[in-house]
């Protein structure tokens, strides 16, 4: 039986591959990973930057048919570039599934991740990744017929619902769920498209995602957007941010304050459109943030440089080449019905907020 | 004075054993080399990034839903594969069963005598056979399993026995008695099926009579089966409606219905080619002695020709059937819990990815090699005995 | 058989023979006929009436080229016309060597069977380019189209020429190995212009079904000779690999390499996706091929290897010049099935790896602003797999003519 002797060979094959396992763990070897330069640098010397997003996600990063990328994540991307390298077009977006998003990172494949990518603690540890400012406060909801009846997920016992795979919305379905004892059987597909279908013919009663997601599905569903309800509950927190990898303070930082420019220019009012005038401002600290001259202590004139290793220009790049925050937000996801809630500045009742640049 | 004529003895390095072993190991140290390279890589990365490289996950909560089954969400990830091996299992044993007798009748019809079924059968196996099976599979999900199927409020309830939507397939299954005593039925059944073929073989032998073991055996099997149960207590549960599902008996996924539907007419396209290549390479001389027998188009086919060129096609049917059981992974991607979707799933909710695919890969290899097992047997078993 | 039957006129005998000759054959007719007159009146509706092919005529070059960058479209154009022309240029010999052995079908033909014989060989693929031009609205490939056409045409002319004549053995070997050097060469110039991780829509099909199936084949011959090796370790090497890789599936292979083949080789030299992609399909097709140059081995009678020994050559020898030609060339129809399985197969690596390739850009223009939610995944569905289907159904047919040509199985 020539099966059943390479069933065997199979067999102590494995059976080595096991031992080999089992004797790695006692012997573990000191990490790798010496002394590196800052991927700073090497982003500058490269003169591009690769980015880490998506090719079908609506609002925060879509292919055109011209094969351009466009979208709210996408203009962060761009961002970053305009601060680092001085020019917003310098961006390679590279088209990451959910399930390999980290490993990317962790290979150096890209720079920096801006995948509408959820901070949680196990990502911030066990993936090797390093969180930086959110740029986009999310939770995840749950949309719904608007002709089923259901006023509150509480309704839903018995229920199907439908899910994006690989993703943290599969299991805070789960939870959810369970922590308010409803049985729902929850079913992840793996394209937007195929939930939709699934969701037109009724195969689901629910269907669950971030609400800026949901909002956004909502706003071109095939019947009008009124034929679709958002529950009120949101039964998690999304918060999306920007990733880079762990152990390298200097890009963090610069890619930081990349995003953190963009805030801080919509508290001041400063646009694109207007971002020449505010050169010549009164405020010093609008001049200094822009990379203009001031009069220092000993009374010369001088630009100020953190030493983040950024240009010093950095914000005015970024302002004039991609916008501030409330821009890059009226651009890509207002169209699709969603408003700035917890996304408005701190002075406006919400969360986004920019420490002080001096 | 003349130089003594030196001992012929081959030198070492000339000898053909020596020559094709220290070749052999040459080769062997250089895969063993690189393989070790991998390894040791692998140790590396893995202990520096504290990822893990044992199979302690297994144990751990797999934290996620299996659609279709029986299963929480807070029981371990070994029991989260249990399923998925199972379920692997059910699309693959029920679609090889279902492709082969669609690719029997497909083959045959290529063969007809009727021009617009050749021609039918011969669309069928052109158009399908050349398009990527995930096209196929994409399209059975969204064009059939969503858009010909009812909603849930309107299912179809064919007999009353059975619910018909988009949400899954409510089929009546048993219940009530132990699975013990439904072995011990079984095998009463089987054993009963034996003897009274062999008992037909006898009259067959004495009188000349058709033995019809078959019809004999199955008759009996089947009857057993339905006895036995209702004496044990047995019941069967009907399917129903029941809210926004449907409850009782067993619910047949309206993943596993689409990628089973996909499975099967793309096997049943390569199947088809192999049986119409098979009823071919019989010669045409028994098929004619048949005829001659006064055998009707459905016995020549039936008793003569098809016996015959199954005994050819068996060889490439096995790999048709590994196939299929390669290809049910592709079910990963539209919500069916087979290996591989449990796999990716619990590999995207932190277990390590190297040794939850290995353990994949590894079930998929024992189980080809096992079927290919199967398939030697019954190769070696129908073989035709040349005299 | 009544008198009306025989007396009847052709065409309606032709009907009673071929499909109502018993009444279950009438009743088959009846119900396949009503029913494929069913599903041709749906297609023919959603064709030509209810689908909205707008989103493919908008999407055409994102679907076929993906972002290959617009300033290097020149040398996407010069490489395809230099490979119609090589493709020309060996078909045209092939051609002329059977002329010149008397072997040849289409010597003996008319212009106009030459024409049609074509027609149904190649009508399918170039009315499905027509068809794309037409989808097209800039004049750029309606040029590429055109000069491809006249290379290959210029191509099969003068390998006509070259085949006709008989070429002493170095000229010979020089022409192979020039000819071998080509497609090499314009694949460097590809990648030297664009790098291969940029590679996507129908390019990254093709190239990667193509890269695939040239680069598994030496190690698919290695891997069949040590599988036949009278040498055990070498034979359970081959064995091992071999039987391990058919038993997995590709798609799980795909996954593997995308989320953990950085930890088996150093983060330095971990590939892009599109190298992963082609590397696990040379891993995969190798222990395939293998199985196909095996079963081409055992084909080759034993005497011609022991005529071989006989003559004095060096076992290597008996294998690279008797037994492995042999062996090959009646392997050429399975070779490309294998191809045909690879080219279908190119379309895992989108789901797996989420390299945008042909499959999954139907998946990514689906969610544009102008086509999202609007259930248009059927349309791109239906455009991939019909280009797929022409690709697929042409070169089968290709392989089955080759198959009887070459008389596999029938000696």
């Amino acid at each position: 039986m020539k099966s059943i002797k390479l069933l065997a060979v199979f067999a102590a094959l494995m059976l080595v591959l096991a031992a080999c396992t089992s004797a790695s763990e006692t012997t573990t070897t000191a990490a790798g990973g010496g002394e590196q330069g800052s991927l700073l640098d090497t982003v500058k010397a490269r003169g591009t930057l690769n980015c880490g997003t998506r090719d079908a996600f609506p609002g925060f990063a879509l292919l055109t048919d011209t094969g351009e990328h466009v979208g709210f994540d996408s203009d962060f991307c761009r961002a970053i570039a305009a601060a680092v390298l001085g020019d917003a077009t310098k961006v390679k977006h590279v088209d990451l599934e959910t399930a390999d998003r980290f490993t990317a990172l962790q290979s150096g494949q890209i720079d920096v991740l801006v995948r509408n990518t959820t901070w949680t603690a196990g990502r911030d540890g066990n993936e090797g990744a390093t969180f930086l400012t959110v740029n986009y406060y999310d939770g995840q909801g749950m949309m719904v017929a608007a002709d089923s009846g259901y006023t509150s997920i509480n309704d839903m016992d018995g229920v199907i619902i439908c899910v994006a795979k690989g993703t943290t919305t599969e299991g805070n379905a789960a939870a959810e769920a369970a922590r308010l004892g409803l049985d729902w059987e929850v079913r992840p597909f793996d394209d937007t498209d195929l939930i939709q279908q699934a969701f037109l013919a009724g195969s689901c009663d629910g269907w669950s995602s971030d609400s800026s997601q949901l909002t956004g599905l909502r706003s071109v569903y095939p019947d009008g957007p009124e034929s679709l309800v958002i529950l009120p509950e949101v039964f998690s927190k999304e918060p999306l941010a920007p990733a880079v990898l762990d152990g390298d303070s200097a890009w963090a930082q610069a890619v930081n304050w990349a995003i953190l420019a963009t805030i801080q220019a919509e508290e001041w009012g400063i646009t694109s459109a207007n971002v020449d005038s505010f050169l010549s401002s009164d405020d010093s600290n609008i001049r200094k943030f822009l990379g203009g001259t001031f009069t220092d202590s000993d009374g010369n004139e001088t630009t100020l440089d953190p030493g983040l290793g950024l240009p010093t220009d950095f914000a005015y790049q970024v302002i004039k080449q991609v916008g501030n925050y409330g821009e890059i937000f009226e651009r890509n996801l207002a169209p699709l019905g969603l408003e700035r809630g917890v996304n408005a500045l701190w002075n406006d009742g919400g969360l986004m907020y920019a420490p002080p640049y001096r | 004075m003349t130089p003594p004529i030196p001992k012929s003895r081959t030198p070492f390095y000339r000898n053909v054993r020596f020559i094709s072993w220290s070749f052999q190991l040459v080769v062997f140290a250089v895969v063993a080399a690189f393989v070790y390279w991998l390894f040791g890589n692998y140790q590396r990365n893995t202990a520096s990034s504290g990822i893990p490289t044992n199979f302690t996950f297994l144990g751990s909560p797999a934290s996620f839903d299996i659609p279709g089954a029986d299963f929480e969400p807070t029981e371990s990830v070994r029991n989260a594969y249990v399923i998925g091996v199972l379920n692997t299992l059910r699309v693959s044993i029920v679609g090889i069963i279902l492709a082969t007798i669609l690719g029997i009748l497909i083959g045959i019809g290529r063969l007809s005598k009727n021009w617009l079924v050749r021609k039918l059968s011969t669309i069928y196996v052109e158009v399908l056979r050349n398009l990527p099976l995930l096209v196929i599979i994409t399209f059975t999900f969204l064009g059939v399993v969503l858009q010909v199927l009812p909603r849930i409020e309107d299912s179809w309830t064919p007999l009353g026995i059975m619910v018909v939507s988009n949400r899954g397939i409510g089929v009546p299954w048993y219940s009530g008695t132990s699975g013990l005593s439904l072995i011990v039925v079984f095998f009463v059944g089987v054993i009963g099926w034996w003897l009274l073929a062999r008992w037909r073989h006898l009259v067959a032998d004495r009188t000349g009579q058709p033995a019809r073991a078959f019809w004999f055996g199955g008759v009996f099997f089947l009857a057993a089966l339905v006895v036995g149960w209702i004496v044990l207590g047995g019941r069967i549960i009907l399917p129903m409606v029941d809210g926004k599902r449907i409850a009782g008996g067993i619910r047949v996924d309206p993943s596993y219905f689409a990628v089973l539907i996909a499975l099967v007419i793309y096997t049943a396209s390569h199947i088809a080619e192999i049986v119409r290549g098979s009823i071919q390479a019989v010669p045409v001389g028994q098929g004619e002695a048949a005829s001659a027998l006064a055998l009707s188009g459905f016995q020549r086919m039936w008793n003569v020709v098809l016996p015959q060129a199954m005994r050819i096609a068996i060889p490439p049917l096995g790999n048709q059937y590994l196939n299929l059981i390669k290809n049910s992974s592709l079910g990963a991607g539209f919500a069916y819990f087979e290996l591989t979707q449990v796999t990716q799933v619990t590999v995207g909710n932190g277990s390590p990815a190297v040794p939850a695919f290995t353990l994949a890969l590894t079930f998929y290899v024992v189980l080809s090699l096992i079927t290919s097992a199967f398939v030697n047997v019954a190769n070696r078993r129908f073989k035709l005995v040349e005299r | 058989m009544t008198n009306a039957a025989l007396t009847g006129r052709p065409a309606r005998l032709w009907v009673r023979k071929n499909l109502f000759r018993t009444p279950l054959d009438a009743v088959l007719t009846v119900v396949f006929g009503s029913l494929s007159l069913y599903v041709l009146a749906r297609l023919a509706l959603f064709v030509f009436v209810n689908a909205r092919w707008e989103i493919i005529e908008r999407n055409l070059k994102l679907l076929l080229v993906g972002r290959w960058p617009a300033d290097q479209l020149d040398v996407l154009v010069t490489s395809v016309v230099v490979l119609s022309l090589w493709g020309g240029v060996i078909a045209g010999i092939v051609a002329g060597r059977q002329i010149r052995k008397g072997t040849s079908v289409i010597a003996g033909m008319t212009p106009t069977q030459r024409l049609s014989d074509l027609g149904r060989r190649f009508g399918l693929v170039l009315g499905t380019s027509l068809l794309l031009l037409l989808l097209t609205n800039s004049s750029g490939p309606w040029l590429m189209a055109g000069l491809m056409l006249v290379g290959g045409v210029a191509g099969t002319w003068s390998g006509r020429r070259i085949g006709v004549r008989f070429l002493s053995p170095i000229v010979a070997r020089a022409g192979i190995l020039i000819m071998a050097a080509v497609p090499i060469a314009t694949y460097a110039y590809m990648v030297s212009a664009v790098p291969l991780a940029q590679w996507e829509g129908f390019i990254f099909n093709l190239s990667a079904a193509a890269a695939g199936i040239i680069l598994s084949f030496p190690l698919g011959v290695v891997l069949a000779l040590g599988r036949r090796s009278k040498l055990k370790l070498l034979k359970m090497v081959s064995v091992v690999y071999i039987e391990f890789v058919r038993g997995s599936p590709l798609y799980v292979l795909l996954l593997l390499a995308n989320v953990s083949l950085e930890f088996f080789v150093p983060a330095s030299i971990a590939p892009s996706k599109v190298i992963r992609a082609m590397v696990t399909f040379t891993i995969f097709t190798a222990a395939y091929l293998a199985e196909i140059v095996r079963g081409g081995l055992q084909s080759v009678p034993r005497g011609q290897e022991e005529a071989a020994k006989a003559l004095g050559l060096t076992p290597a020898k008996q294998m690279r010049l008797i037994v492995l030609p042999q062996a090959l060339r009646n392997v050429i129809p399975a070779q490309i099935g294998q191809f045909i399985s690879l080219f279908k197969d190119t379309t895992l690596a989108g789901l797996a790896l989420g390299i945008f390739d042909l499959l999954a850009g139907a998946g990514v223009i689906t969610q544009q602003d102008d086509f999202r939610g609007q259930g248009l995944i059927i349309e791109a569905l239906v455009f991939v797999g019909f280009l797929f289907w022409v690709g697929s159904f042409t070169m089968s047919r290709e392989s089955q003519r080759l198959e009887r040509r070459l008389g596999v199985g029938t000696r």
